[in-house]
């Protein structure tokens, strides 16, 4: 700190000091002085009769005249009601272009960025205004990335199982995590497996993505797993959102990225955080690691880490979304024609969706009635057609017994038949299934 | 900036540290208690440089405990506006940057960066000239002027810019 050097030349002693502290806060903020320090009382009257003299009298000392002056013009703008500043947003309550005090606390937070930093809506358009001329100059969109059971998995190490202790002699070491992928953290008490191919996928991602993550984890969580899959800062700088930042509770939203939501894609394991943003969103298949999350999950099967296996690598759920994220990206930006700016996403997603199971003809026979609506909203949406009456132009059977009368006319018929997996296998993997993968068999007692 | 100034302060001590000692005891304790500190009127504490004054101790009923009045010298830091100060950035991003100095926390948005800079994303995000001669990322010390300052009780927050004669990079880390 420089500064220190000019001081003795304002060291003039502690009653000027508080004359000119009394004049900058005087300014601001009133409750300032509500101080707990053990000051006493009486300093107030000695210091207004000290700044009436400090006014009065010609100061000659640069930062002091300068500081009332200062003060001067502020109430002078303020009683003239002249504001030419809209005031775009504020850190520590103060605007970040007059550096005016502002009150109360209008505008988003972005503490993501910054503890106490604050944007209006039309600067945060702006922002994003600038941004995406640029990013799709370089030919980047955006892609908010959910942290558990999409990138990664993790358990608390007291909720290992007995079978998954091995796990323990397994770690990766802390000291260069870019080689690793099991991790214990000792400090949260936790074990983190990161997906396979995970590493892959986001240095790949990156060159065509603009990448935030976005976790319902808190702020340390969120940050410790950004160290693990960033160890070199070069994806993720300022752009780790958690839960701690949200607009909005049991909700994530695009409101606090800085991307024009029409180049958003998101890619997460929970539907239901994106209420808003249904048609950016790519759903995963949850990556379960540890028999804690399978069972949070109400699955009784043994976990990967219990039978030593693992997702897989090359074939795995990361690098099929991989391809299809390289699939909309260059529909959008090779294929579609017209201005880049009024390109969206979200239909080359869609129409990139649409095409899955198109040329499917689909009638669905007993399936529970809670789980109908979505599985023909997502069959349609890959663009199957679905029938509600018998017809010649079926081409697959949906069912969970091969009992039913529509099940045995399509063996008879020598039509696809095909457990409802089928349809989410293909939703998950954004592509079709073969079919002998999902056999229907026959219910012991039938109906 | 930074100012000498006396301070007092009603310091609560515990039986145990009366004796030969007190006098250290209470010196030891002050520098543990204010050091560091913030408070709205003087700004940061940086250090307790002198002992001006022992005042008589009171007993505190009750307790044992006893309150001795200390005026002390020490030095503060409190910015100001209008002050031109340098800092060290510590984080660049599209909204401008972040910079310390000391105790305080600085923003400079890109509305106070001067028009000829632009961001660049990347691993090393910065701000650059059209013609690459200057340049501010993470670890550029920067001088700039401060235009807003907010004392907490922890934290000092400022708003600086550097859309002004004489100010920006001082030094560049990267061609250090
Ligand atoms: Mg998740
Ligand atoms: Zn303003």
């Amino acid at each position: 700190m420089s500064v220190v050097t000019d001081s003795p030349a304002h060291s003039s002693g502690s009653d000027d000091f508080i004359s000119y502290l009394n004049d900058a806060l005087d300014a601001s903020s009133p409750d300032s002085s509500a101080d707990e320090e053990a000051e006493t009382q009486d300093e107030f009257e000695d210091v207004r009769n000290k700044r009436r003299k400090l006014e009065s009298t010609e100061e000659t000392e640069g930062s002091t005249s300068e500081g009332i002056m200062e003060h001067k013009l502020v109430v002078a703008e303020s009683s003239v009601k002249v504001d030419v500043c809209t005031h775009p947003g504020s850190f520590g309550e103060m605007c970040i272009r007059c550096g005016q005090k502002l009150d109360g606390e209008s505008g988003v937070t972005f503490g993501y960025i910054h503890k106490g930093l604050r944007l209006h809506d039309e600067e945060i358009s702006r922002l994003r205004n600038t941004d995406m001329k640029k990013y799709l100059f370089s030919k980047k969109l955006y892609l908010v990335l959910d942290l558990d059971h999409t990138l990664l998995n993790t358990t608390i190490l007291g909720h290992l199982s007995s079978e998954e202790l091995h796990l323990l002699n397994e770690t990766d070491s802390l000291e260069d995590v870019s080689k690793g992928s099991l991790f214990k953290l000792e400090h949260m008490h936790m074990m983190t497996k990161l997906r396979p191919f995970v590493r892959t996928f986001l240095k790949e991602a990156s060159e065509m993505f603009e990448m935030y993550i976005y976790t319902m984890g808190d702020r340390p969580y969120a940050l410790e797993m950004a160290k693990l899959l960033d160890p070199q800062g070069e994806y993720f700088n300022s752009k780790v959102i958690s839960r701690d930042d949200g607009t909005q509770r049991h909700q994530k939203g695009l409101d606090i990225v800085l991307g024009q939501e029409s180049a958003v894609l998101i890619l997460d394991d929970t539907e239901h955080a994106w209420m808003k943003h249904k048609n950016n969103l790519i759903l995963m298949e949850r990556y379960h690691f540890f028999a804690s999350s399978c069972r949070q999950f109400g699955f009784n099967c043994k976990s990967l880490a219990e039978t030593k296996s693992d997702e897989n690598e090359t074939d795995g759920a990361l690098a099929k979304i991989l391809e299809m994220l390289k699939e909309v990206h260059c529909t959008f930006f090779d294929k579609l024609q017209g201005d880049l700016v009024d390109r969206d996403v979200r239909q080359v997603l869609s129409s990139v969706r649409g095409k899955i199971l198109s040329g499917c003809v689909i009638i669905f026979s007993r399936i529970n009635h809670g789980a109908l609506p979505t599985l023909k909203r997502i069959a349609e949406q890959m663009g199957a057609t679905c029938l509600m009456e018998l017809d010649p132009t079926v081409t697959h059977v949906v069912a969970t017994d091969a009992g039913t009368e529509k099940s045995r006319w399509a063996v008879k018929e020598k039509k696809f038949l095909v457990h409802p997996r089928w349809i989410e296998a293909a939703n998950y993997f954004w592509q079709k299934q073969p079919e002998e993968n999902f056999v229907v068999k026959k219910t012991t007692n039938p109906l | 900036m930074f100012f000498h100034i006396v301070l007092e302060r009603n310091m609560q001590l515990h039986p145990r540290y009366f004796g030969r000692n007190l006098r250290d005891n209470l010196v030891s304790k002050l520098m543990k208690d204010v050091e560091g500190t913030c408070s709205g009127r003087h700004g940061f504490v940086v250090a307790v440089t002198g002992i001006e004054n022992i005042g008589k101790g009171i007993i505190r009923d009750g307790t044992g405990f006893v309150t001795f009045p200390v005026k002390y010298q020490c030095v503060v830091f409190r910015p100001f506006k209008g002050e031109i100060l340098e800092a060290v950035v510590t984080m660049v991003n599209k909204m401008g940057f972040f910079a310390e100095a000391g105790p305080v926390q600085i923003f400079v948005s890109n509305h106070l960066i001067p028009d000829d800079m632009e961001f660049q994303t990347g691993d090393m995000p910065n701000y650059t000239t059209s013609d690459g001669s200057v340049k501010i990322q993470k670890d550029s010390e920067v001088r700039l002027k401060i235009i807003g300052t907010r004392v907490d009780a922890t934290e000092i927050f400022c708003i600086g810019t550097i859309k002004d004669d004489f100010l920006g990079v001082i030094n560049d880390p990267a061609t250090v």
